[in-house]
């Protein structure tokens, strides 16, 4: 079979191994992105020039992370439930409620925080429903996570319908961009500085994230619970109380995300998969290649959303290849990852109920 | 084996309590949904804006929508209101059958790649390649023919094209899956999209139809897309096309219980350890029955083509996605899939006609949809109902010799 | 005296099963007391509800005499009680340090952050105080067995335990790690904690336990002074009645070479060497046994012969043909049949019913799946025939594997393999959790086999059954043949050593367990 490589005896080999289909993209990532930048400046006038001044483009890097904004979020609420136990395939879906809720309470209140705070309760409902059905009726969890996914697909332009008159929603006012005074004019870096306050909630929920799993109990907790349920249990933790948490932090996350998604566009579109379009399955891809760390899922969204506005600044320059295929490509990305990495090391007792006491 | 031996061994197997259990768990399933499907009707009728007349009353609130009236539509309305008199095949019953029969074909498809343990979400992919790749192929062969021999050679050769392109799209995950270990959820979603993606690049480019404003493919000639019998034409649908339906299910139920074939695909699906054991070549076993999966997904496709739209055109409607509810309503029976395919098949057809009736969107079916998967995925809520039920007619004759208060042994 | 933990008339019901029958059970402050009893004896049961696990069905739970009620483990961890379950409840990608402090962390900041430096230093004071032998920033999956076990009895230490549980604490264990863990038992009771020491091992019950109680089937027959008790004593209260072990068989008529391998590697998927370069051949008519502590490349060499793993170096020979790149399905239909060690996992579909399960194997068979069509009423026949001959309870076919007993299920997978006509049976433990009686059938059909000239390779990690129905006997360590040698000729003690990995001729510290009178000792020759 494919997977039959030479033979290494040595088992530090086999760590090495177990990175380096990541090496590798990473590697390939840079390798090409040096190749445009050099290749660009040298030839300028070619289409390695054109790519070469998307890359530095301060307008890819901002709109990369306009982009990482709704798949980030999500990739670190699916951390924080599958490291669980709980594959939340689900993420889709409360992306996509939380995204047309922030907008419908925006437009009922007119104010756009608390659009968002609503945005955010709408996903930690479907959350709950999906952690009830999930842990409580240990309903098996991809099943149900399609479920939410569905459910919040039929349910968003249904909304809409009733209340607009159509699956599309009227536009609503956007929260306007923060810029830091001085560093938001340093050259391409300066994107950091002059985002929208998503972009800086996602930073902040990066390393709170990251803080959480690495320095306190909670995080221990529910990496024991994915890894080990009967541990913690047995060292008088509750497994159940610790899943509920974690799946209702990726409702709480994944609804940030969504309500950041359509808030900073002022409108939600809920035609054909709505416009949330599939990036909750991209941020499952991505906390996967990610290795479930808070910090490498968000910076291998950024390589996917990188490609996402390198695409839109692409047609901009009017190269060659049309709007359609170009669309697919963060989709294709997707697949060769998945397949390149492979088997990632998921949680030991991910995707399994567990019942306290008696077995 | 005489027929009556197969009958009963056909009876014994369904004899099975779990079967029975399944069933009444499907039914749950679909009441519940329903239920809450009647809570948002009423909910959304608050939030929608109507005169005093139009409204209805329940519990001294007054509500936009009328449930009742809108469940009434989705069912009687779907069957062509059979009880109002004046019921004929050619009115909305036909077109409730015309999406069974996709629906039959998307729910096989997902039927038989879980039961070999695989979620193949890419059925709507599948379909869609199969729809564009059955519209091209025929449109390529079709002036070689004519008249009612055209018709009988291009049909089989449409469902044909069909089934390949289908079945290819759907080896793509299989490949992945079995040498590259890539989660089949993920990727067959992502082909989803590439499907969609591709088709419309297609579409709007080489093979469009100069003539029409939509994304589509020229028009397929009459004599290659599928003949109405009985049913009278205007509804799109064909009995033959539902009768080769009839046929993919009994062929998938022979195929997975009386094949050797069927036996891995089984083994595997349940115990992959033991199908390992058991010499099943895993591999190929998962490479086969995505690729099968694949190609009942592209008949879907095939027959949406030649019997629904005479065209491929881009935005092919979620035959695929509801397949999964139809399958696991089913519990991925091919025989269950004949009557869960019926049933969603009334939801379909139904909405439109509550569409009509209620100004109630049509979306409700993709809630539903969700609901009903939510429901049939969690039996243990229905046992632990079922065994209060039960708990409670017991509690009178309990003679545990235990301690009081003593605890129940679970 | 100074009771630590009483357990009075306790009461246990599984819906069908009585697990513990009014059972009584004092336990002294200081001491070890071992729990001894077969399989399915109900130690474990009487412990879990001790721990808090099981509510008793009746009886009392005393605590320092006070009777107690526990809830959940945390209860009864509260009171003072640790248990260090078979199956270690540690968290593999977790420090030592994190997997002891689990669930009662060290905090600072307010709670907002684990206090990592106060936890090392916690689990060191405590490794020191008891002379235990672990580093506290250690993975669990990188460190052995042996210390995992440390580790879970610092986790209880931790918690404040005074009564220690450990169930079944030796079966992963070298015998060298058995003695280190006994020199542990000693240490924690001259310190004053209580142990509970639940075995099924004689041996290992008289050498480390100041008291003795036997279980039989749920019920305590019998409290007795370690010091002043015999094996055969204690061996009649377990299982009631004279054992018999020596298993009776006229000497091999050994034919041609069957099966062979040379030079065998596998490796576990992290990489290292599961198998390291073995070699072997059996022949038809003989039992070739492999003794040794479970998780030394047993398992793995048999995944690699049957055909269920690749093997990353060697060359594997059936029938005189090489078959390292044989699929699993080919060696099947060459006369392959494979009794596997996990019967739940790998020897049966659990959701099918028997008629399914007999042809597990042989559905693409001309017999069973002529032109891939499965031939279900000579199926069906075939398995009431095994259902017949090897005594499956209850007789009935479409009976779903899940709701056999474990000795039935395993009755089944035998008479399905031994019913292939098979040239080679590889049987992994093929009586491990089956009850005395189906033991011995079991035996007698491998014999019999055997009789028959078809060639056996027996893997057991039950030293009397390997040793009493093999022909030749390897014994395996850490993924080698330490030797191959005559079992009528070696004795318990010299095969303990070559399972520890040590040459029964070299210097050595390991006291094997002194079971039984040292007969002649013949030496590791090679056979």
């Amino acid at each position: 079979m494919s997977e039959a490589t030479a033979g290494s005896a040595d088992a530090d080999e086999s760590v090495l191994e177990r990175y380096s289909s990541r090496v590798l993209v990473a590697g390939v990532t840079l390798a090409a992105l040096a190749l445009f930048l050099v290749g660009g400046w040298l030839f300028p006038d070619t289409i390695l020039g054109t790519f070469a001044d998307v890359l530095t483009s301060r307008n890819t890097l901002s709109a990369a992370l306009r982009l990482s904004v709704p798949i980030a979020f999500a990739a670190l609420g699916g951390i924080f439930s599958e490291k669980s136990g709980v594959i939340n395939i689900g993420l889709e879906g409360l992306l996509i409620i939380s995204a047309f809720t922030a907008i419908y309470v925006t437009y009922l209140t007119g104010n756009v925080w608390i659009g968002f705070g609503g945005g955010v309760v709408a996903s930690v409902l479907l959350a709950l429903l999906f952690a009830v059905v999930t842990i409580e009726f240990r309903a098996d969890q991809i099943i149900a996570g399609l479920a939410v996914w569905l459910i919040a697909l039929g349910l968003a332009p249904f909304a809409s319908q009733v209340i607009f008159g159509g699956p599309n929603t009227p536009t609503v006012a956007t929260p306007g961009a923060i810029s830091v005074p001085v560093l938001a004019d340093i050259p391409f870096f300066g994107a950091l500085f002059s985002a929208s306050p998503s972009v800086y909630l996602l930073f902040l929920a990066v390393g709170l994230s990251w803080y959480v799993f690495e320095r306190t109990t909670f995080g221990r907790w529910v990496r024991a619970s994915g890894e080990n349920p009967k541990a913690l249990d047995t060292a008088g933790v509750s497994v159940t109380r610790v899943r509920y948490a974690a799946v209702l932090i990726s409702g709480v996350l994944s609804g940030m995300g969504g309500a950041a998604l359509s808030l900073d566009l002022g409108q939600f579109t809920g035609n054909g998969p709505t416009m949330v379009n599939g990036k909750g399955f991209i941020a499952i891809v991505a906390y996967l290649f990610g290795n479930y760390n808070p910090v490498g899922a968000f910076l291998s969204t950024l390589l996917f959303a990188g490609l996402d506005a390198m695409q839109t600044y692409l047609q901009l320059q009017g190269i060659g290849v049309p709007r359609q295929l170009i669309r697919i490509t963060p989709f294709v990305v997707v697949i060769v990852v998945l397949a390149l990495v492979g088997r990632t090391r998921i949680p030991e007792a991910a995707g399994d109920h567990y019942e306290s006491g008696e077995e | 084996m005489s027929v009556r031996d197969r009958a009963r061994d056909v009876l014994e197997r369904l004899a099975i309590a779990s079967a029975t259990e399944r069933i009444l768990i499907s039914t749950a399933a679909l009441v519940l949904s329903i239920l809450v499907g009647a809570v948002l009707v009423l909910v959304a009728g608050r939030m929608t804006a109507c005169t005093a007349n139009e409204a209805v009353y329940y519990f001294g609130t007054g509500f936009c929508y009328d449930p009742v009236l809108v469940f009434d539509r989705l069912f009687l309305g779907a069957l062509g209101d059979p009880f109002s008199g004046g019921w004929s095949p050619g009115g909305q019953f036909s077109i409730t059958l015309r999406e069974t029969t996709l629906l039959l074909f998307t729910g096989l498809s997902v039927a038989l790649a879980f039961r070999a343990g695989i979620f193949n979400i890419g059925t709507q992919g599948q379909m869609v390649v199969g729809a564009l790749a059955t519209a091209l192929g025929v449109l390529w062969v079709s002036p070689l023919v004519s008249g009612v021999v055209g018709t009988v050679l291009l049909i089989p050769f449409g469902i044909l094209v069909g089934a390949v392109f289908g079945g290819l799209y759907g080896a793509i995950p299989g490949l992945l899956k079995a040498y590259a270990d890539a989660n089949e959820v993920i990727t067959t979603i992502m082909l989803n999209f590439i499907a969609t993606g591709v088709t419309l690049y297609l579409v709007s480019g080489v093979f469009k139809d100069p003539n029409s404003p939509a994304n589509q493919t020229v028009p397929l000639p009459e004599y290659a897309q599928f003949p109405a019998v009985l049913f009278g034409g205007r509804q799109d649908f064909s009995l033959i096309a539902l009768a080769f339906g009839l046929v993919a299910i009994g062929g998938l139920y022979y195929l997975l219980e009386h094949t050797a074939f069927g036996y891995d695909v089984r083994t595997s699906g349940i115990q992959p350890d033991a199908a390992e054991y058991g010499g099943v070549d895993a591999a190929k076993t998962i490479v086969s029955s995505l690729t099968l999966s694949g190609a009942l997904g592209g008949i879907a496709g095939a027959m949406y083509v030649m019997m629904v739209l005479g065209t491929f055109q881009t935005g092919v409607p979620d035959y695929g996605f509801d397949g999964i509810t139809v399958s696991i309503l089913a519990g991925n029976n091919p025989i269950g899939v004949g009557v869960a395919a019926l049933l969603f098949g009334v939801l379909k057809s139904g909405t439109t006609v509550v569409q009509f009736a209620t100004d109630v969107p049509p979306q409700l079916v993709g809630v539903l949809r969700g609901l009903i998967i939510l429901f049939v995925a969690m039996p243990e809520f229905f046992r632990l109902i079922g065994k209060r039920v039960t708990d409670a007619g017991e509690k009178a004759v309990a003679t545990d010799g235990g301690r009081p208060g003593g605890e129940s042994d679970e | 005296m100074d009771t630590a933990v009483h357990l009075d008339g306790i009461t246990k019901r599984f819906p069908g099963v009585v697990a513990n029958d009014n059972v009584d059970l004092a336990v002294e402050r200081g001491t070890v007391h071992a729990l001894l009893g077969e399989n399915g004896a109900g130690k474990t049961t009487l412990m879990n509800v001790l721990y808090g696990l099981y509510d008793p069905t009746a009886g009392r739970v005393l605590v320092d005499g006070a009777e107690r009620s526990f809830e959940s483990p945390r209860d009864a961890i509260d009171a003072g009680i640790g248990m260090i379950h078979q199956h270690f409840m540690l968290v593999d990608p977790m420090t030592v340090t994190e997997n002891i402090t689990l669930g009662n962390e060290p905090k600072k900041w307010g709670g907002l952050a684990v206090d990592r430096e106060a936890a090392r230093s916690a689990v060191v004071d405590l490794s020191e105080r008891y002379g235990f032998d672990v580093d506290p920033d250690a993975r669990i999956e990188d460190v052995s067995v042996g210390e995992q076990q440390r580790v879970e009895i610092l986790k209880a230490l931790y918690r404040g335990a005074d009564v220690l549980i450990l169930d079944e604490p030796t079966a992963v264990l070298t015998p060298q790690e058995v003695e280190e863990l006994f020199e542990v038992l000693e240490e924690l009771t001259a310190q004053g904690k209580t142990i509970i020491f639940i075995t099924h091992k004689l041996g290992e019950a008289m050498r480390a336990a100041d008291e003795i109680t036997v279980l039989r089937d749920g019920r305590n027959v019998g409290t007795v002074d370690a010091a002043e008790t015999t094996r055969e004593g204690l061996a009649e209260l377990m299982v009631g009645r004279e054992v018999l072990l020596d298993v009776d068989k006229p000497p091999a008529e050994t034919g041609d070479v069957v099966a062979a391998a040379s030079d065998l590697v596998v490796e576990d998927e992290r990489g290292v060497r599961a198998v390291d370069g073995v070699g072997f051949e059996v022949r038809a008519g003989e039992v070739f046994g492999i003794a040794g502590v479970d998780g030394n490349g047993q398992s793995e060499l048999i995944e690699a012969l049957t055909g269920l793993s690749t093997p990353d170096g060697g060359r594997i020979e059936f029938l005189g043909r090489d078959v390292t790149d044989d699929s699993r399905r080919s060696r099947i239909d060459d006369g392959m049949a494979y009794i596997p060690e996990d019967r739940q996992d790998r020897g049966l579909v659990m959701d099918f019913d028997l008629v399914e399960n007999a042809i597990l194997g042989s559905q693409h068979t001309a017999e069973f799946g002529p032109n891939g069509r499965i031939d279900w009423p000579h199926t069906r026949e075939h398995a009431e025939s095994i259902i017949d001959e090897y005594d499956v309870r209850p007789p009935n076919a479409d009976s779903t594997s899940e709701s056999l007993s474990g000795g039935n299920q395993q009755k089944f997978i035998v008479g399905r393999e031994f019913e292939r006509d098979p040239e080679l049976v590889v049987a992994a433990h093929p009586t491990r959790g089956v009850d005395v009686g189906s033991i011995e059938f079991i035996h007698e059909r491998l014999l019999e086999l055997r009789k028959e000239g078809v060639a056996v390779l027996l893997v057991s990690s039950k030293l009397e059954e390997v040793q009493g129905l093999s022909d030749r006997l390897a014994v395996m360590y850490e993924g080698e043949f330490m030797d191959v040698v005559d079992p009528t000729a070696t004795t318990e003690e010299e095969l303990g050593l070559l399972m520890a990995g040590e040459r029964p001729d070299a210097d050595s510290t390991a006291t094997a367990e002194t079971e039984r009178d040292v007969g002649a000792s013949a030496g590791g020759e090679r056979a």
